[in-house]
């Protein structure tokens, strides 16, 4: 496929370079058909500084540290990955962007990869906590692929921290074997069944953003709202709520699919995996709104490995390994060319693509959310009743 | 009678054995046996983060019971001739070190630590002499150490001490009367009288250390201890290799302590 | 060497050890304790005495601790010293090192990995549908104080049965043979004898179990579902989700106040009732 000439006319050269512009050609394409690639290939292996701007991947290093969310990765592409560069990845997992923040801000935590949600980039970036990324060692982020909402966040003041990874939605996952033919539609059903026919059977997000999200959400208010009336209103239902709890945590699946829970605060993945192994668990977003968010993969200051951090981080903007990783975790990812690797079934399934109308009500957090004490508070309180 | 301590025993030993079987489960789940298989071992054993988890342990565990039995039992030997004020003191620090929980020590010895990391980093960085990046302090072994070590000590020193209480002085005194030194009195009448004291001390010192979670969980840092990697197992999602690394700790500490009993039992005479 | 110098040599690491790693860490949460939240969680020095006064946000926290604490402590010891009676005066010597033993090791088993058997045991799928296959209903056992409860108890029983043992062995065992001669009914025999020269055990044991459970969160989490929360809940989510390292340290001098009075308290009480026995030693 690669054109190999001694040299290319300036005209096909420019010809090339749109077409790169425009995404219709692969960087593998537009280097190897200019012979840029030849090139960097040469000056890479002479010059050991540019090594990262090919695809040499290995002597990274024995080891990465990611830290992510559960259900998030497909084993079997850390498998592969550690294959090729000989490198482990060790993951542990957070049930809330708080947790990764605390962890980050008591320092020396090792990690080398992390996962920030949208709204908590800037926070990251204010606090020194995030490293700017050196675009040049992620060459499979082709940024003109990426949807803007979802991929903008990532970049703070014109600096880059964070390249997307994927995107989803918060809502609910309910067991309709126990619902009796109930319509779930809105926040609201959520609240009235989980402290009536589904008490002791409904859990929620050991994370303030999406509980206290959905409690504003069934009286209407925004789910970022901080207001300290409209936080009042919301923590009175949570406290109202809490006997009939099931449990108060952000790894639900086991009990979702063990079948001591039957309602769940989710997002879209979890869904779709639960779904597809359990049919009658469906997925709802609150007609009055709910939550719209992308996570990014970022590095966090002082990593200890950073060559593994790049080479993880490429790797996974592959989009024939975000591919994979799509259809084991059910997250839809906002790059055009995974999207145009995935078979119809996966581009049609309305969990993980609800229709536009489910989508309009729905809020991307906000950055306020994640420092505000008022909320911090409400949710600590929640917990200690 | 008989009947309630089997139910006792049963009611010990049911879980464990839960552990067990779901270690040697051939599928993936922790909570459904799907066939008999060996993988999950095989799986832990050659994983590199369980191994080195348990190194770390054991590492942590290790040096710091040494380090508080040594000081833990000087400590016991010099407290016999101190009265007064300094008594008082060293009393109460024994008296707060094991009262305090777990967790506020590890609360406060991670937030004390980062304090001073803090303040002392940006000074270490700016007197460095040298042209590459100036040494950090951070949370981690050291950390470690030195926290566990602390509650170790306390142990260490009340043991020892209620050993020396128990002692025979009339044989000290015989040992001085018959013109030994202070120190070969000490070799020869006084150590192999508080050794199994001390003995017992460190080995407990070396339990608390190796199963600790609470503490390792706010000042390990980087670092791995086996509870630590547990715990961050089960959050992942549990797959059997969990129970099959609990079962080989099993196992291990169970030979361990059979062995440790016949060795005593063959050392000291029939009491 | 002269032994004043000597003493001193031999107490300044101990010393120093405990200097740095209690007192500093000590001094530092209780002056962190008047301080303020930063704006993005942490710490911010100041001198307010808000953290205190908004203690009682927590007082769920408080009040679960110090009433499972207690109800724990005590069932683990009505269930530990009929077996620890058992092993120091009816079991068979060959026997007794074994069983021993049998009692020790669970206590080598990480807690994590036995209280994540009680998730399996206590959810869904297992004694609840035992009781169900066995028609006595659907119970919902786990993420309940009761399954606190049962974790605790498991997780402490070990630690309770050997001081208790380890009294009871010493016992002379003439002294019971004396009762009973003298015409004394066993249970007589046991509540004049027995129980009371057993004190000491039961003491330690009780206190041991009880000042763990004070400070505990592994097992009020794995197996409380994020329902059940203790001090050391409150603790972890303050310095590790809300990051409100002030209020934190506020929580967490009241707790360390809390655990010097009622431990001192049941000290001198204890003391009074063991008949001024100072045998509080683990040996």
């Amino acid at each position: 496929m690669t054109d190999r000439s001694d040299f290319i006319s300036r005209e096909k050269f420019m010809a090339e370079l749109a077409r790169y512009e425009k995404g219709s050609v692969s960087r593998r394409h537009f280097m190897g058909v200019t012979g840029l690639g030849l090139a960097t290939g040469v000056l890479g292996s002479a010059l050991p500084g540019l090594r990262g701007a090919a695809w040499a991947q290995s002597g990274i290093g024995d080891r990465v540290i990611l830290a992510s969310w559960p259900n998030y990765h497909d084993p079997a592409n850390f498998e592969a990955f550690a294959a090729a560069t000989g490198a482990a990845v060790d993951m542990s997992v957070f049930g809330s962007n708080e947790e990764m923040l605390a962890k980050l801000q008591a320092g020396g935590t090792g990690w080398d990869v992390f996962v920030p949600t949208n709204y908590t980039i800037s926070t990251y970036v204010d606090l020194d906590l995030i490293e700017p990324l050196d675009l040049s060692r992620i060459p499979n982020y082709d940024l003109a692929s990426f949807d803007p909402r979802f991929a903008e966040p990532g970049t703070v003041n014109g600096v880059v921290y964070a390249v997307s990874r994927n995107w989803g939605t918060t809502g609910y996952a309910v067991n309709t074997a126990h619902t009796a033919g109930r319509q779930m539609a809105s926040w609201k059903d959520f609240w009235d069944v989980t402290m009536a026919e589904f008490s002791g059977r409904t859990m929620v997000h050991d994370y303030q953003l999406t509980t206290i999200g959905a409690a504003l959400k069934s009286f209407g208010y925004s789910f970022n709202s901080i207001d300290p009336k409209e936080l009042a209103d919301a923590e009175n239902l949570l406290i109202e709520a809490k006997p009939h709890l099931f449990a108060i945590t952000s790894d639900y699946q086991p009990s979702m699919r063990s079948g001591d829970a039957w309602m769940t605060i989710c997002w879209t993945g979890d869904a779709l995996q639960l779904h597809r192994d359990i049919p009658e668990i469906v997925y709802v977003l609150g007609t009055e709104g709910g939550e719209l968010w992308s996570d990014f993969l970022a590095i966090p200051k002082g990593a200890p490995h950073l060559d593994a951090a790049y080479a993880l981080i490429n790797y996974l903007l592959d989009p024939a390994v975000n591919m994979k990783e799509v259809v084991f975790h059910g997250y839809p990812v906002a790059d055009k060319r995974v999207d145009a690797l995935l078979p119809p079934e996966i581009l049609n399934d309305p969990i993980m693509y609800p229709a536009a109308e489910l989508l309009t009500p729905l809020e991307f957090g906000a950055a306020v959310t994640l420092t505000d004490p008022g909320r911090a508070e409400v949710m600590a309180r929640f917990k200690s009743a | 009678m008989r009947l309630y301590v089997l139910a006792v025993y049963l009611f010990l030993y049911v879980p464990i054995g839960i552990i067990v079987l779901f270690s040697f489960n051939a599928g993936k789940a922790a909570t459904q046996l799907q066939g008999f298989s060996l993988q999950w071992y095989g799986k832990a054993l050659s994983n590199t983060f369980v191994m080195e988890a348990f190194q770390t342990s054991l590492t942590v565990a290790m040096t710091s019971a040494l380090l508080a039995t040594v000081f833990g039992t000087m400590a016991a030997l010099a407290l016999q001739s101190v009265k007064g004020r300094v008594r008082v003191v060293f009393d109460a620090l024994i008296y707060i070190a094991v009262m305090v929980p777990g967790i506020v020590i590890g609360i406060a010895t991670l937030i004390a630590l980062v304090t001073l990391f803090d303040w002392v980093n940006p000074l270490l960085t700016a007197i460095w002499p040298l042209a590459d990046a100036a040494p950090q302090l951070a949370l981690g072994y050291g950390s470690l150490i030195a926290a566990h070590g602390l509650f170790s000590m306390a142990l260490v020193i009340i043991i020892v001490r209620a050993r020396i209480a128990g002692m025979d002085r009339s044989l000290i005194e015989a040992s001085a009367d018959l013109g030994a030194t202070p120190f070969g009195t000490f070799r020869q009448v006084t150590l192999p009288q508080i050794f199994p004291g001390i003995l017992a001390a460190f080995l407990l010192a070396f339990t608390f250390s190796f199963d600790d979670f609470v503490i390792a969980f706010f000042v390990a840092g980087s670092q791995t201890t086996l509870p630590i990697y547990v715990f961050s197992s089960i959050r992942r999602g549990v797959t059997p290799e969990v129970n099959a690394i609990g079962s080989m700790v099993l196992a291990v500490s169970l030979v361990l302590l059979i062995t440790a009993q016949s060795i005593l039992r063959r050392r000291a005479p029939k009491s | 060497m002269r032994p004043q110098v000597r003493t001193a040599l031999f107490l300044f690491p101990a010393g120093a050890w405990f200097f740095a790693m209690l007192v500093l860490p000590l001094v530092v949460i209780f002056v962190f304790s008047f301080g303020e939240r930063g704006p993005a969680g942490g710490y911010v020095p100041a001198l307010t005495f808000d953290n205190f006064l908004n203690l009682g946000s927590r007082w769920a926290a408080f009040r679960n601790t110090l009433v499972l604490a207690p109800v724990g402590t005590l069932t683990c010891l009505l269930i530990a010293y009929p077996l620890a009676y058992f092993l120091a005066i009816r079991a068979n010597a060959k026997w007794r090192t074994l069983l021993l033993i049998l009692v020790i090791v669970p206590f080598w088993t990480s807690i994590l990995i036995r209280s994540y058997a009680w998730i399996y045991l206590l959810g869904g799928q297992g004694l609840p549908s035992l009781l169900n296959a066995l028609g006595l209903g659907n119970p919902r056992l786990i993420n309940t104080p009761f399954a606190v409860l049962v974790g605790i108890v498991y997780g402490y029983l070990p630690l309770m049965v050997f001081p208790i043992y380890v009294s009871l062995e010493r016992l002379d065992k003439r002294l019971l043979e004396a009762s009973g001669d003298l015409g004394a009914p066993p249970i007589n025999t046991f509540l004049t004898v027995t129980l009371p020269l057993s004190m000491p055990g039961v003491a330690t044991g009780c206190m041991l179990v009880f000042i763990l459970l004070m400070g505990e969160f592994l097992i009020p989490a794995m197996l409380g579902g994020g329902k059940v929360f203790f001090v050391g809940n409150a603790l972890v989510d303050l310095f590790l989700q809300s990051r409100n390292w002030a209020f934190g340290s506020a929580v967490a001098v009241a707790l360390v106040l809390v655990m010097l009075i009622t431990v001192t308290a049941y000290m001198r009480f204890t003391r009074r009732w063991a008949g001024g026995r100072d045998d509080i030693s683990l040996m």
